[in-house]
């Protein structure tokens, strides 16, 4: 099993994903660098998983990612869609050939490049031809980033970025599952995505699944569903791994009641039908992720999509690390990393077995806490907090299943902890845990610790040290900056996990308890809504029935005929 | 007015204003398009690309949806109800629908269609959005390729023309392949890059390794269990590979044939090494849509499964051979048996081009399936809105009592926008235009407009015609959506200032 797919839908998705890949491309350049540190020199991480090789027309060989991603025409900024590196003659003004007679163009200025892109573009020059620096690039970017394009470091492939024709930057009408579906369902904008899909599965020799973001908040969701169907259709048994996604913004914009109903309404119908096209579904996205657990060492602005999708990709690149690990033989043991499962095996682990429960919560630690020292009596399990929204604490499951990965930890005095060592080190801690233990667990583990690069925001808070060491017994050092950024802290170690548990249970009930009020009860108020949606009333209670099966699934117990939940 | 109970701050635009706004709206639309009218018209090169899944006639309809707000406005600010102007346009809309059923031009269309008229109705759209040369060098490729797929007593499948691109060369190097070309190619270096005479086997069955829930693997704590359900998936595959082979083996044996495997699902390494070694040419994830069409070229049928594989299910083409440009690869299948299917290859040096004339190729297939269907054509170059506005005015009005006529007469001056935008954008008079065309329709000679001298031709000798289809769509829906326009009440908008000086 080896490569994987990926898919990024919609604007937070794209704003994720930039940053996702902006740490493969620095894992690539730090593997490249003498002068890294040697656990970037070893890593034993396959990176053809994610890129693909390739050569332009003229020869030149290019590694790109394989990726597609699909966001409203005019998000790109700066950045052409097809990418940089094969347009050769990239002259648009060479002229009409097709046509003698009259020719008016209407040509709008390519948008400014910023800091940043001057200097990855022109060799660390702006285009005065001063030099730019690291100081100036991270600032420029604290404070201007518009586009996800804005801060990418990567190059793409001509055939990964699709814009959806036709949709200018307008979020605020674009905001339901309906019109999504809508919109590819008509024309060729879908058969398009679709044909691109087949380009990166047509050179896969043996893909190992797909991985999905799709930011669910509004219209992408029915492109998505629309994706995902086709996917199921012409590629059945490869696995699809999704993750939901949401940014802090799009939950503060419910103005009046109609609008908080239909937002509701799309919850419910979006969850019930991206859950039902893929093998794991994962939500993410907290309300307010600055002020959340999960926050406890970070300092941002949920405002900003810049600082906050910059958190969910490092959990995602975790979470991601175990498909590319190298398989040792049954009994050979990398000193580098142990415990690497594809992701067909993880998908099976968490959703195939026992309850059969598809969607997972994402917890992240960020960093986690030195793994050795005495400080922490629970360094691990203590520290993970969810990405996931709306999910309850506490929760004691006995048939929870998780699976962990730790990667880059540090032990007392920044020393680096072997494999074995963070092995041992999760072990007891399931074994003195005060809650209950899950009832199967699994864990990976990697030397090699998140690169930070450079446009990497500064939401590191001054207990954070340069190699995502936590500051706790030092005093702080006054003047120094409150926030570090790329410039203050180099890497950190991350730990993240993906669990199955009924803490999930809120999630689940609340769209139930949404549909069930405003679609299905006799008069409700969204019937109309959803009906325009192109919902019938079969296929509304279809979804009734779906979100219900998933809530029974993990809570036989509990009644759920009655609809008294909200 | 519930509207505005649920928004007090909706805005209500009164029945003029909102009428006004409306005939402005169309009049703004009409600026914009009526310069890309004919082969003379400005292209509009804009930085957004156009959504245009309409087809051919749309620039026609919207100036002629303009025109006739136009020309009601004259009438409404003189005090006239539009109601009277709609039931005037009713009126003109039937009788020109009429007198376009005596106009048009049949053609007959018997075993062989006379491809003379096919070529002239291609010809009269592809100019209108390519320049001449390459206009008629297109004229016979889209042409021959409608005549292709076309089968007796069945609806012509535009889908059966494949339309493919390369980016590479010059915009003539487009031309037509009498069979198919695949995006793709073979994924094995020991696979032959030319073949010919082969026997081609069209399927969709997974020729790879897949986990399936039972061998996922992961809760087998003892190792060699594991191992041998992996090793069993893996030799249900290699079964699945063998039976190809033995076919291949069955047919070529003792002759120079070659065998080639187009499949729908994947191929994974060890399936290519097997396939390669038999000498035979594998191709993977070929598109859905290629499925149907080599069969309907290269004959024998998709087949979904191995287990009953006979020499029947095979197709045959001539030659094979892979292209190869930097990292893309296109397969070639021509030669083949009976060309059902056909593909049309446009090469051009960049997107734009390869768009333009992708659109162009679009409408020319569907101008010569659209004669077909219709048995008939209609004379362009403006010769029918002539004839029709002279019918109007001269037969028609006379029959109609009281304010209606002035709806006909709207409607039949709005009918010459067609010749007069034609001459506009060839920087001739109109009003000169308009006359001697006139002139001599009612010396009983229908002609159109030359516009390169702006004299009088005859659409028939210089083969200039539209689509009888499209022209009835036009006449049909262009006055229904005006109606619309002047009939609407009230504009009712929330959220917006509509008044606001613009």
């Amino acid at each position: 099993m080896k490569e994987l797919v990926t898919f990024q839908v919609g604007s937070y998705a794209n704003f994720i994903g930039s940053h996702f890949w902006n740490f493969q491309d620095e894992l690539l350049g730090l593997h490249e660098d003498p002068q890294a540190h040697s656990v970037f020199k070893n890593q034993n991480l396959d990176m053809d998983v994610l890129y693909r090789t390739g050569e332009t027309q003229q020869g030149m060989p290019t590694y790109t990612p394989r990726l597609i991603s699909v966001d409203f025409q005019g998000s790109l900024g700066s950045m052409s869609s097809r990418g940089s590196l094969y347009n050769h003659n990239p002259s648009p003004s060479s002229g009409v050939a097709t046509w003698t007679g009259n020719v008016s163009t209407q040509a709008s200025e390519p948008r400014k490049k910023n800091l940043f892109l001057q200097r990855l573009y022109n060799e660390g020059q702006d285009i005065n031809g001063s030099e730019i620096l690291d100081t100036d690039v991270v600032k420029s970017l604290e404070d201007g980033v518009q586009f996800w394009t804005d801060f990418s470091k990567v190059h793409y492939h001509p055939q990964s970025l699709f814009e959806l024709n036709g949709l200018w930057m307008d979020p605020q009408e674009f905001n339901n599952y309906g019109i999504g579906r809508h919109t590819v369902s008509e024309g060729l904008q879908g058969d398009e995505i679709n044909e691109r899909l087949r380009f990166f599965m047509e050179e896969c020799d043996h893909v190992q699944g797909i991985q999905f973001m799709v930011d669910d908040s509004g219209g992408f969701s029915g492109v998505a569903a629309s994706l995902l169907e086709n996917i199921e259709d012409e590629y059945t048994n490869v696995p699809v791994l999704l993750f939901s996604v949401r940014s802090p913004n799009s939950y503060n914009n419910l103005t009046s009641r109609k609008v908080s109903i239909t937002s509701k309404l799309h919850d419910a119908v979006s969850f019930s039908a991206l859950s039902s096209l893929c093998k794991l579904i994962v939500p993410v996205g907290l309300p307010s992720l600055s002020e959340s657990r999960v926050s406890q060492y970070l300092s941002l602005e949920n405002e900003k999509l810049y600082q906050s999708s910059a958190v969910y990709a490092s959990a995602l690149h975790s979470i991601n690390l175990p498909f590319r690990m190298k398989k040792m033989g049954p009994t050979g043991e990398s000193s580098n990393e142990s415990g690497a499962v594809d992701l067909y095996e993880c998908i099976q682990m968490l959703a195939g077995q026992g309850r059969q429960n598809t969607v997972a919560i994402l917890d992240a630690a960020m960093p986690p806490p030195s793994m050795t020292g005495r400080r922490f009596q629970q360094p691990l399990l203590g520290n993970l907090h969810p990405l996931t929204p709306e999910t309850a604490h506490d929760v004691d499951d006995l048939q929870a299943i998780e699976s962990m990965i730790v990667h880059g930890a540090l032990g007392a005095g920044e020393q680096e902890v072997s494999v074995s060592q963070v092995r041992e080190a999760v072990e007891t801690e399931y074994e003195n845990t005060s809650s209950t233990r899950p009832r199967f667990s699994h864990l990976s583990v990697s030397r090699c610790p998140l690169p930070i690069p450079l446009p990497f925001p500064s939401i590191f808070n001054n207990l954070v040290s340069q190699r995502g060491d936590l500051l706790l017994n030092s005093p702080i050092v006054s003047g120094s900056p409150s926030r570090k950024g790329p410039l203050e802290v180099h890497s950190i170690p991350m730990a993240a996990r993906l669990r199955s548990t009924t803490a999930v249970l809120p999630f689940l009930e609340n769209r139930l308890g949404y549909i069930r009020k405003f679609g299905i009860e006799r008069g409700s108020i969204g019937a109309s809504v959803l009906t325009s949606w192109g919902f019938g009333r079969e296929e509304i209670e279809d979804i009734g029935e779906n979100l219900s099966k998933m809530v029974s699934a993990l809570n036989p117990q509990q009644d759920y005929s009655s609809d008294d939940s909200d | 007015m519930s509207l505005r109970v649920l928004n007090p701050n909706a805005e209500v635009l009164n029945k003029s204003a909102a009428l006004h706004m409306n005939i402005n709206a169309a009049k703004g639309l009409q600026d914009v398009l009526k310069s890309n009218l004919g082969p003379k018209g400005t292209i509009k090169m804009t930085a957004v690309a156009q959504d245009d899944t309409s087809g051919d006639g749309t620039t026609s309809t919207v100036i002629f949806i303009g025109e006739l707000m136009k020309q009601s406005e004259r009438y409404i600010d003189e005090g006239m109800h539009p109601r009277v102007l709609v039931d005037g346009f009713e009126i003109a809309k039937r009788a020109t629908l009429q007198f376009l059923e005596k106009f048009k031009t049949p053609v007959v269309m018997g075993e062989e269609p006379d491809k003379e008229i096919l070529k002239m109705v291609a010809r009269t759209t592809l100019r209108t959005k390519l320049y001449e040369a390459l206009a008629d060098q297109l004229t016979d490729i889209v042409v021959n390729a409608v005549l292709c797929v076309r089968k007796p007593e069945e609806a012509i499948d535009l889908f059966m023309v494949e339309i493919m691109h390369m980016r590479h060369k010059f915009d003539v190097d487009t031309r037509l392949v009498e069979g198919l070309v695949l995006d793709h190619g073979s994924r094995h270096p020991d696979m032959k890059r030319h073949a010919e005479n082969c026997y081609i086997l069209t399927c969709n069955v997974s020729l790879e390794y897949e986990k399936s829930e039972i061998n996922a693997g992961f809760f087998y704590s003892n190792a060699e269990q594991r191992e041998a359900m992996v090793a069993a998936e893996r030799r249900s595959v290699d079964e699945r590979v063998k039976k190809i082979i033995e076919l291949k083996n069955k047919v070529c044996d003792g002759t120079d044939n070659n065998f080639v495997v187009i499949n729908q699902k994947g191929i994974d390494p060890p399936s290519l090494d097997l396939l390669a070694r038999a000498g035979i040419v594998a191709l993977r994830r070929a598109k859905r849509r290629n499925m149907e069409r080599l069969v309907l070229a290269c004959g024998g049928e998709a087949v979904n499964s191995v287990d009953d594989l006979t020499p029947d299910c095979l197709g045959w083409a001539g030659l094979v051979y892979e292209h190869v440009l930097g990292e893309e690869k296109y397969t070639f299948v021509e030669k083949v048996k009976h060309p059902h299917s056909c593909t049309i290859l446009i090469k051009g040096p960049n997107d734009h081009t390869i768009a333009q004339i992708k659109d162009a190729v679009r409408d020319g297939l569907r101008s010569v399936k659209n004669t077909i269907e219709d048995e008939a054509v209609v004379l362009g170059a403006g010769a029918f809105e002539v004839a029709a506005r002279q019918h109007l005015i001269n037969e028609v009005k006379k029959t109609v009592k009281g304010r209606a006529q002035l709806g006909i007469q709207a409607f039949a001056d709005a009918l010459l926008v067609v010749p007069k935008t034609l001459a506009e954008n060839s920087g001739l008079d109109t009003q000169d235009v308009i006359i001697s065309l006139t002139g001599e329709h009612d010396k009983g000679n229908i002609v159109g407009l030359n516009q390169h001298t702006g004299e009088p031709i005859d659409p028939q000798m210089e083969g200039i015609f539209d689509n009888y289809a499209v022209k009835r769509q036009i006449i049909n829906s262009g006055p229904v959506i005006a109606s619309q326009l002047l009939l609407v009440d009230e504009v009712i908008r929330a959220g917006r200032n509509m008044r606001k000086p613009t």
